[in-house]
């Protein structure tokens, strides 16, 4: 072996392990991630408790003033803006204004608790610019209590069929609405908005859960709306039939996201338990993909979004992308106008 | 009384012969294909990189980026196992002897004192170390430039990457087993491996029954970590007709390959007289 050819087998060598070594140490946590990345998700995520089993975001505001929205609005029934309405002159929140985003989570009850006393909790938060007067005031006029937990201002309102309901077993569940910072309104049940405003002062949070983390650091990217979640805890808590449960594939985590601009792009995500279960998954997906393209050959204004579909994964992971081009709404309203004319 | 010098053992033989291809295959013509074949991707992915970097965000599906780890699986199935992986190994290995008879320097070989198939495993072991050390760290700095972007991250697609360094290797050894075996006992053996790479196997993999059990790229898809893209209808109905095989059944079918076809190279170049053409 001449000196040319070892000096080409110790760069190779080189290379390769270089490689592999960086891989290995971020594999093993040992690379900073301040460095090279920001921390993952919103800031909200600090109010979300580190047992939560599903969390979701949404840039509202984007999603709003979007071009697919523009042109939703042109497909959708004329209810929709009357609600708005609606909804600003007893709020005085103008959807497509006042909330730039929102976190939504769902907390699981406790194992302890049985169905009765404790149910599955879960909040959303609004960050934006509320009339928080206002709507105390709306909330006191529909029997609503304030309060205080941990110098949050919490306004209080029992589901008051739901107590009628179960009357005596002390299981009303009381909506909350909490005024947790400025610009950031809480709404959901109690024991969910106590456990945020508990989760953000001890600062034991869900930023602590690495492996909801890692899924949320995976999938967030360019997206501006995204869901995260154990898809083994929904469906256990599901109470589904034995013949039905059982039939559920294997999957531990799975997420959501997609980027509304002029059309809607988007992936779905399933981490199954083990490499053999995210095959069986991805050839299960392959068959009804195949279907799907299939009968879409009829329908050629379908077929761009048909095309888009794709299925990939990795190791235990199984995605499916799509885009929804906004050409599809216009083929949508020329089908209902078509419709609609005698 | 002086004693007559003892004939190497095979596996020594193996080695000198191994260390005298090593730098002749290196240092080939060839070389500048595989470095074409090899550079492509990491070509693209520095392109794709540096469009990011100046903010010219390319690979997009409907405005979104494509994430890294998901470009990284797709050119691990387009470019390196569909291409060149199969590739590489027939060009390289139809070539170990037929070279040789080609330029009539296989009589110098088969004149030294070592056993005949020694030259056909010192140069099959010549073959795997140059393709290994090329295409290896070519994934590597495709792993580097492509799974950081568009919200991927080096630690979570590290494992896969493992399994495809473990798979190419795999692949290169098995299909260059059967191409040396190809080049040393059929006349025309770049024709015949181009008809089984980009005849036979992709054929017989979109149609069901057991016939894909006959192709290397069956038990390979089985060894994948990441899912066949189905950029093309093709793709699509290999992927509906697909039979994934377990991972054991992949591993002792390749196996069993790698260890069939080296044993017949080898025994063939030690059995066959090679007539050359004057």
């Amino acid at each position: 072996m001449n000196r040319k050819t070892r000096y080409f087998m110790l760069g190779s060598f080189t290379v390769l392990i270089v490689g592999l070594c960086a891989g290995l140490v971020a594999y093993y946590g040992g690379l900073p991630a301040g460095l090279t990345a920001k921390q993952a998700g919103p800031a909200e995520l600090a109010y979300v408790p580190p047992g939560a089993v599903v969390v979701a975001y949404a840039d509202i505001h984007s999603v709003m003033t979007s071009e697919l929205r523009r042109r939703l609005k042109d497909v959708m029934p004329a209810g929709e803006e009357k609600g708005q309405e609606e909804l600003k002159t007893k709020t005085g929140i103008d959807l497509e204004k006042d909330i730039d985003h929102v976190v939504a989570c769902m907390v699981p009850r406790e194992t302890s608790a049985t169905e009765t006393e404790n149910g599955d909790s879960g909040f959303v938060a609004f960050r934006g610019r509320f009339d928080e007067g206002r709507l105390e005031a709306l909330a006191r006029e529909h029997g609503a209590e304030v309060g205080e937990y941990k110098g949050k201002r919490l306004i209080s309102i029992a589901d008051r069929e739901k107590e009628a309901e179960h009357e005596g077993h002390g299981i009303a569940r009381t909506m909350v609405l909490a005024f947790v910072e400025p610009g950031l309104v809480m709404f959901g049940d109690r024991r969910a908005v106590t456990l945020a405003i508990d989760a953000q002062t001890s600062g034991q949070n869900v930023r602590s859960n690495a492996e909801l983390m890692r899924h949320v650091k995976d999938i967030e990217g360019q997206a501006n709306a995204w869901a995260v979640g154990r898809f083994d805890v929904l469906a256990s808590r599901a109470n589904l039939p034995e013949g039905m449960s059982s039939q559920i594939p294997a999957i531990r985590w799975f997420s959501a996201a997609g980027r509304v601009n002029g059309g809607l792009a988007g992936i779905v995500k399933a981490e199954a338990r083990d490499e053999e279960a995210a095959k069986n998954l991805r050839d299960v997906a392959n068959g009804f993909l195949a279907l799907a393209k299939m009968q879409a050959g009829s329908r050629p204004e379908f077929q761009s979004a048909m095309q888009s579909l794709t299925l990939g994964g990795t190791g235990k992971t199984v995605e499916l992308s799509f885009s929804v081009p906004v050409e599809l709404l216009d083929a949508i309203k020329a089908a209902r106008e078509l419709k609609i004319a005698p | 009384m002086t004693r007559p010098p003892s004939t190497p053992s095979f596996f020594s033989s193996s080695l000198r012969v191994f260390d005298l291809s090593l730098g002749q295959m290196l240092w080939s013509r060839r070389t500048v294909f595989m470095a074409l074949v090899v550079g492509g991707p990491v070509l693209i992915a520095f392109l794709v990189r540096s469009l990011d970097l100046l903010g010219v965000h390319a690979m997009r599906v409907d405005g979104a980026p494509l994430s890294g780890p998901s470009i990284f699986g797709l050119m691990i199935w387009v470019f390196y196992l569909r291409f060149t992986v199969p590739v590489l190994a027939l060009f390289y290995g139809t070539s170990l002897i037929a070279d040789e008879v080609d330029d009539k320097t296989i009589t110098y070989l088969f004149t030294r004192p070592i056993p005949r198939g020694a030259v056909m495993m010192g140069k099959y072991l010549a073959y795997l170390a140059c393709t290994v050390m090329v295409v290896l760290p070519s994934v590597v700095l495709v792993y580097l430039l492509m799974v950081p972007r568009g919200g991927g991250n080096l630690a979570s697609s590290f494992p896969s990457l493992l399994a495809d360094l473990g798979l190419l290797a795999v692949g290169l050894a098995v299909y260059g087993a059967l191409f040396a075996f190809v080049g040393a006992r059929i006349k025309r053996p770049l024709v015949t491996g181009l008809i089984f790479l980009f005849g036979w196997e992709p054929s017989v993999l979109v149609f069901p029954g057991y016939l894909k059990r006959f192709t290397v790229a069956h038990y390979l898809q089985g060894l994948a970590p990441h899912a066949m893209p189905q950029d093309s209808t093709l793709g699509m109905l290999q992927s509906i007709f697909r039979e994934v095989p377990p991972l054991s059944v992949s591993l002792i079918a390749l196996a069993l390959i790698w260890g069939l076809f080296l044993a017949l190279a080898v025994r063939a170049v030690d059995r066959r007289e090679y007539v050359l053409e004057q």
